[in-house]
């Protein structure tokens, strides 16, 4: 049985999907997602083998989804969608495969023996992924877009990964290695990464780590080992 | 006395001549305010001749000769700066000196003087800004005055034996002070009156030039008819005072007013061989009526004697022409000749810009059409997706949903031309609504509230569900929360409103990508109603869209391919 996530934001198209994978009787819907910040949890928590991806939905569109995913848990990743002209080139991009709605069960076989193939090579699934360029961070009752530029820097603890910008601190899904690859800003701890843009000035200790002060005054610690980086960066 | 007397008849002849070559053709550059090299070497040739026509008609006194030699120098320097004025004065005074006579020296170095001192006055003037002053006689008079004076004073001071000198100057002074004095002002006035005269003429001709322009403009945006073509030659007849003015296309009259109007009749067949011509070559044609002559081929007692054919092009495609005619006792003036050419230049470039505007007006039709004809695939297939899946749950509501997707897709096949009332857009926009509220679920709430009065409201089809359309596709579909649609319809101040909301409040900041449908919407109603109404979107950022379109109550006539401009 193939571990499969459905990632679709109409709860009809989620339940026909369901149920004709199920009629295949080669796969086992771990989780049915409605948007795509579900979807990324989903994905961490599950780790299916296949996500099937509808790429018209709200807030994140499955194409900015899979930006968001950390190449080592990336599935398989299928699109689903029922009309799309850059259905074709994203599927070229970054997806294995792509279905279109309503799925016809002959095309899904087709599909599946290519899932079952791929699963078999254990290739990996990752790809070269397109920038991020805003962050979803989930807030109680609300969802919030936050573009690169406006993030000062970005910490992790045990509770989670936080972006921190002129609003505030914001929850996100995505892991420090994600944003580290996939975003333009620069790790300067094990723990943090920073916006370069926003650095005002970096205060040198005695012991060879540093502090960067933010233009928000905030400060983030700069370990030893990305210190000579981060000079790099700045040319200093 | 006598001197006086001779030479103010000399001064006579210096006016004939200024008073013919202001008549002439070569006067034109004296208009100028900037005179260019061409302009100042034909200066310099008639005011030489003038100087040396001076020396000519001197009159012998004591060995030498009193004279007016000194106005040609004095108004070249004044009208020509410094350079002109003593090339001229060095010209008259050059000639001077071959006379001989024991002033030959100095009558030559004092003409040349005399051109400086007029061209200083030119260059002064200039630099003060004050260049109207140099065509004023009073400061002509003064300057030839000043001017002959410093001659004086150069013939006694150069002149040898002194005593000879003396007696000429105490003789000739005052006479020829004066009598050039007055010269060059009376002169000058002369080229002061021909100067303003010409200005006058500009000036009517312009303001008429801007009248037929203001009064044609607006008139040709609706196409170019036998109606617009009726207006046209009565506004061109009124404002340039021919005796009559047709308008034709290329093969017919379309509207003929003025003399002779009960024989030239409209939809007659051009039958004049200059029409032709003008047609056949994109060019002016033209009969003055004294070389050329115009013949009527219709009436043998036709008045019209002369007649100027200017044809009408679009893109360098001749499409008709404007006649101006003139009966023979009178003379077809040139500025009416010129006026014609310009208004069937501007009439030309104004119906490009009607075409221009027409076929606009035709692309928001084609693309009104697309719009409606485009049932977006993307909807399509997404209601067949869940329908089908519907369709595994509850047959008999995929029933229903399937009814509804018919009935919208049968909608859409109807013109976008016709008008159709308020229920049967509803009617359209439900039938949407109920397909979409099954794709959506509980993630679209529609709200509706339409007075009951506005049922029979007429309105152009199509108008409702493209922005409903909007609301739900643009908006209420990309929100993670639910999405609420308002529609609400209500009479106010005679004046049906609908207003269409969703609390996405998408527009702001995507309301190029979705307003196109918005945009064609409002330009039908404005076409339709006059432009007090239409539609208009109001949005706050992640909170709400509202468009709303007024439309009148009362019954009006819709036709969607009228352009309005």
């Amino acid at each position: 049985m193939i571990r499969a996530l459905i990632v679709d934001d109409e709860i009809h198209s989620r339940e026909e999907l369901e149920a004709i994978l199920g009629e295949t009787g080669s796969f086992w819907v771990v989780g049915k997602c409605d948007n795509a910040i579900d979807a990324l949890k989903a994905i961490k928590r599950e780790k299916p083998e296949v996500v099937f991806l509808d790429i018209q939905m709200p807030g994140i569109t499955g194409m900015e989804l899979l930006s968001m995913i950390d190449q080592e848990i990336m599935p398989i990743v299928v699109f689903v969608t029922a009309y799309d002209e850059y259905a074709l080139k994203a599927f070229e991009e970054s997806a294995f495969d792509y279905l279109l709605k309503p799925v016809e069960k002959q095309r899904l076989l087709k599909t599946t023996l290519k899932i079952q193939k791929r699963l078999g090579e254990r290739y990996s699934n990752a790809f070269i992924a397109p920038a991020i360029k805003r962050i979803p961070c989930v807030g109680p009752n609300r969802i919030k877009l936050i573009n690169i530029s406006d993030v000062e820097y970005v910490r992790s603890d045990v509770s989670g990964v936080y972006l921190v910008c002129a609003q505030g601190e914001f929850y996100t899904e995505i892991t420090l290695r994600v944003l580290e690859t996939r975003t333009g800003l620069i790790r300067c701890h094990k723990q943090f990464l920073v916006n370069i843009d926003h650095v005002d000035e970096i205060i040198l200790h005695e012991n060879q780590a540093a502090a960067i002060k933010t233009r928000l005054k905030k400060s983030v610690p700069v370990s030893r080992r990305y210190l000579k980086k981060i000079k790099e960066k700045l040319e200093v | 006395m006598n001197l006086f007397l001779q030479l103010f008849q000399t001064m006579a002849v210096f006016l004939v001549v200024g008073y013919l070559y202001c008549k002439s053709p070569w006067f034109r550059p004296l208009t100028n305010q900037n005179l260019d090299r061409r302009d100042k070497v034909h200066l310099y040739f008639f005011f030489s001749a003038l100087s040396i026509m001076g020396t000519y008609l001197g009159h012998p006194v004591h060995g030498a000769l009193a004279n007016t030699r000194a106005i040609g120098p004095v108004l070249a320097g004044m009208i020509g700066g410094p350079v002109l004025g003593t090339a001229v004065g060095f010209t008259g005074g050059l000639h001077r000196y071959f006379q001989g006579g024991f002033t030959a020296f100095s009558c030559g170095l004092s003409t040349t003087t005399e051109g400086l001192v007029g061209g200083l006055l030119c260059l002064y003037l200039t630099r003060r800004n004050r260049l109207q002053d140099i065509f004023k006689p009073g400061v002509a008079f003064l300057t030839a005055a000043a001017a002959e004076t410093l001659q004086m004073i150069i013939i006694l001071a150069v002149s040898r034996p002194f005593f000879d000198a003396l007696a000429l100057v105490k003789v000739i002074a005052l006479p020829m002070i004066v009598t050039s004095s007055c010269g060059c002002a009376i002169f000058m006035s002369i080229i002061r009156d021909q100067r303003d005269m010409y200005d006058r003429a500009a000036a009517v001709f312009s303001s008429r030039a801007f009248n037929i322009a203001e009064r044609s403009l607006s008139l040709l945006s609706k196409g170019f008819n036998r109606q617009t073509a009726d207006e046209m030659a009565k506004i061109i007849r009124e404002e340039t005072g021919v005796s009559a003015v047709a308008i034709t296309d290329t093969e017919k009259v379309l509207s003929f007013v003025g003399v002779g109007s009960e024989h030239h009749l409209p939809d007659t067949p051009i039958s004049s061989p200059l029409t032709k011509l003008a047609i056949k070559e994109n060019r002016v044609a033209f009969a003055d009526g004294a070389q050329d002559h115009y013949t009527c081929f219709i009436s043998a007692t036709c008045p019209l004697n002369s007649v100027l054919v200017a044809p009408l092009a679009v893109d360098d495609v001749v499409i008709g022409t404007i006649k101006l005619y003139e009966t023979s006792n009178k003379r077809f003036l040139n500025m009416n000749k010129s006026l014609g050419e310009g208004i069937a230049r501007l009439l030309s470039n104004q119906l490009l810009v009607s075409k221009y505007q027409q076929q606009k007006s035709l692309l928001i039709m084609s693309e009104l059409k697309l719009l409606q004809a485009q049932v977006n695939p993307h909807f399509l297939f997404n209601s067949l997706n869940t329908i089908i899946a519907i369709l595994r749950k509850d047959a008999g509501r995929a029933r229903e949903l399937l009814m509804s997707l018919s009935s919208f897709l049968r909608k859409g096949l109807k013109k976008s031309g016709q008008l159709s009332t308020m229920a049967e857009e509803l009617a359209h926009v439900n039938s949407y609504l109920a397909i979409e509220k099954a794709r959506f679920e509980d993630r679209l709430t529609v709200e509706m509230d339409i007075d009951p009065d506005l049922l029979n409201l007429k309105l152009p089809a199509f108008t409702l569900q493209p922005i409903i359309e909007n609301a739900i596709k643009h908006g209420i579909a990309n929100m993670l929360g639910p999405g609420v649609a308002k529609i609400r319809a209500y009479k106010e101040n005679n004046v049906a409103i609908i207003e269409i909301e969703d609390n996405a409040g998408t527009f702001c900041e995507n309301g190029n990508e979705n307003g196109l449908g918005i945009k064609i919407v409002d330009r039908r109603l404005r076409l339709m109603a006059g432009d007090n109404y239409g539609a208009n979107v109001s949005c706050v950022p992640n909170e709400l869209t509202k468009v709303t379109i007024s439309i009148p109550l009362e019954d009006y006539e819709y036709d969607p391919c009228v352009n309005r401009g």
